[in-house]
């Protein structure tokens, strides 16, 4: 028996998945339900634009970002105004254990805005611009901006957040995503607006 | 009415077994928050006093939320019995003004000769402060006050509470508190009032006041509050006489309550994008023994507060915009006597804007009027020059307007002027010897810093 249960805590901590996962998420609840969801919202469904939705936003890329907070890496305003603070008692495991809570929980929508602005937006998503020497935002974060591992989930997020992200890139306060660097230096106000929102709505 | 500022410090550590002591005071904002939090003032404050949707949760959730190296203690079932931050959260406050009035203050010594106008104070105020975790969901808010105009320490604004998430959705607490409205979340209230959170100390301010507008004094309460889906708010306590001196409460003392004065609050608050939106509606219901030479037993005078509030703010990165106020109608029944009518009314009305650029430049506009009914004995001429009605009316009335320069988070300029078109009952020749309302216009300069 013990054998048995050996085999199969081995086999869950190697897929990093189900029972462990699990429990360590649920260890996590109470910090995100007593503390994070000040800011970010009951199970991280935020109504501020300050505040990023956490809702199915992936798991690794949430533990990357908290761990630049808890390093001062990431120094955008709001991150040194709330999140130097909120992370720096942080443990690695406490990290894995919020990032799995909310890595799982149902992603939120944003609404849909201006066609016009969408349309363009998608042309920039999918195609990036050429001219511009912008890379199509798909190629990472995904066709349904679900993101992928260190790439963040954009898809319902809020517009004014990611538009706030772009800005910081753009003017070096946020300076955790050296690939993003690169690929906002030439965009106009109107080229990020535009991403955003589709990128959001999707 | 019942306004009597500070205690002597030494009065108020003797009584400071109950930590429940009072003393009406200003709205401060403080630094060992940020400490212990870990985060910015503008995390909590859009400017501070004012508070944040943030600002008001950390409130509700008893000043608990800790991001410092901890002093724990477990007993051996696994129960948390200590959990205090390594350093004790303290912060010091410090105001110094500048007070000038239309019309010079009459002296108060020579007849016929003037004060010195053109007051400076310094320190106007000087507060050290407690605040912060004391234990697992348990937190202080305690203020110890110099004021510069008495020359003594007093306890200031103290607000001890535990909170407790029963689920997702639903915080419930307890605050032990020494002033009705220090325990609440909104700056529409009078012990937090947002945009003119600070008023001279010195010039000359009218005489009437609500229980809830700034009158009650001496009493110290426990209320009971539930927040459910960041939007509903409940609280219902009560409150007792509790002067910081003068006891036992006997004869001697004045306005004593009667047993328990039940104090109630309900608000409603929605957020979108970064708009929030409250309106609510609070009061109170005290009976109270004159005293003053009179035994403290028999018909005592009732005073029933009930009043509506409502506040907005957009907290943009560039643009912030403020806009509060709240309307309280007090029923004043006069049983024990101290009064020409057997009821008399009284009304509070304050209303304001502020608008601040990037949290640095600021500038606010507010209306306030105090109204009434007349009464020959309650706002009787009693001599006084500046302080007396010669109207037998209570009313004040005027307009109040503001720049602010907020150089860092913590400290703050604020240049101030207060016009009255109305000063205890009147406009001209109010105070029956000769002084218009307008003569205490006042123009106040006062810088205030947290540290």
């Amino acid at each position: 028996m013990k054998k048995i249960i050996a085999v199969a805590v081995g086999a869950l901590l190697a897929s990093g998945t189900g029972a462990v996962l699990a429990q360590s998420q649920q260890a996590a609840k109470p910090l995100a339900t007593e503390v994070c969801s000040a800011c970010h919202g009951p199970e991280g469904r935020s109504v501020s634009p300050v505040f990023p939705r956490l809702a199915g936003q992936q798991a690794a890329y949430i533990i990357l970002q908290l761990d630049a907070f808890r390093s001062h890496i990431r120094g955008d305003p709001s991150a040194q105004a709330y999140m130097w603070g909120m992370a720096s008692q942080l443990s690695d495991d406490t990290m894995k254990a919020l990032a799995g809570y909310y890595a799982s929980q149902k992603p939120s929508h944003e609404k849909a805005g201006d066609p016009a602005l969408l349309a363009e937006g998608e042309k920039i998503y999918t195609q990036g611009i050429k001219a511009q020497n912008v890379q199509a935002c798909a190629l990472c974060h995904g066709q349904n901006a679900e993101g992928m591992g260190a790439f963040p989930r954009l898809a319902g997020q809020h517009v004014d957040y990611l538009v706030a992200q772009l800005q910081g890139f753009q003017s070096g306060t946020r300076a955790n995503a050296p690939i993003m660097l690169g690929v906002v230096r030439t965009m106009n106000p109107e080229q990020i607006k535009a991403a955003a929102s589709y990128a959001a709505s999707r | 009415m019942w306004r009597e500022k500070q205690r002597t410090f030494f009065a108020a550590l003797a009584m400071a077994g109950s930590a429940l002591l009072l003393a009406p005071g200003s709205a401060h904002a403080v630094p060992s928050f940020a400490r212990q939090t870990g985060m910015a003032c503008q995390a909590c404050h859009t400017v501070f006093p004012e508070l944040t949707p943030f600002g008001r949760r950390f409130k509700l959730n008893a000043y608990t939320i800790d991001n410092l190296p901890q002093v724990s203690g477990m007993n051996t079932s696994k129960e948390q019995t200590l959990l205090l931050n390594q350093l004790p959260p303290l912060s010091f406050m410090l105001q110094a003004s500048y007070t000038s009035t239309k019309g010079a203050i009459p002296d108060s010594g020579v007849p016929g000769a003037l004060a010195q106008n053109g007051q400076v104070q310094f320190p106007q105020q000087a507060s050290l402060f407690y605040a912060g975790r004391i234990a697992p969901n348990f937190g202080a808010f305690v203020q110890m006050t110099y004021d510069g105009t008495s020359g003594t320490f007093g306890w200031d604004n103290t607000d001890l509470r535990y909170a407790k998430m029963a689920n997702d959705k639903f915080l419930w607490g307890v605050s032990f508190n020494n002033n009705p409205t220090v325990q609440d979340l909104w700056n529409t209230t009078n012990a937090w009032q947002s945009p003119f959170d600070q008023r001279s100390a010195t010039a000359p301010t009218p005489g009437a006041a609500t229980l809830l507008g700034g009158g009650a004094s001496d009493m110290a309460g426990v209320s009971v509050y539930g927040y459910w889906n960041d939007s509903i708010y409940a609280e219902l306590g009560g409150y007792r006489s509790a002067p910081a001196v003068g006891a036992p409460l006997d004869s001697t003392s004045t306005n004593v309550l009667n047993g328990f004065a039940p104090y109630w609050r309900v608000a409603y608050e929605r957020q979108w994008g970064r708009n929030s939106w409250q309106v609510g509606a609070y009061g109170m219901d005290a009976k109270m023994f004159p005293g003053g030479g009179a035994p403290l037993s028999g018909p005592t005078n009732k005073f029933k507060d009930w009043a509506i509030d409502s506040q907005y703010q957009y907290i943009g990165d560039e643009h912030l915009f403020s806009v509060m106020g709240t309307h309280i109608k007090e029923k004043q029944t006069w049983d024990a006597g101290g009064a020409a009518n057997p009821t008399t009314d009284l009304k509070t009305l304050r209303i304001g804007a502020s608008y601040y650029y990037h949290r640095k430049y600021g500038a606010a506009l507010g209306h306030f009027s105090t109204t009434g009914s007349e009464d020959a004995v309650l706002y009787a001429p009693l001599g006084n020059a500046v302080t007396d009605y010669a109207n037998s009316k209570p009313d004040s009335k005027g307009w109040t307007a503001e720049l602010d320069w907020v150089p860092y988070e913590n400290t703050k300029f604020a240049l101030q002027y207060t016009m009255y078109n109305k000063f205890n009952g009147g406009d001209t020749n109010y105070d029956g010897q000769g002084r218009n309302a307008k003569d205490n216009n006042t123009l106040y300069l006062i810088g205030w810093l947290n540290f």
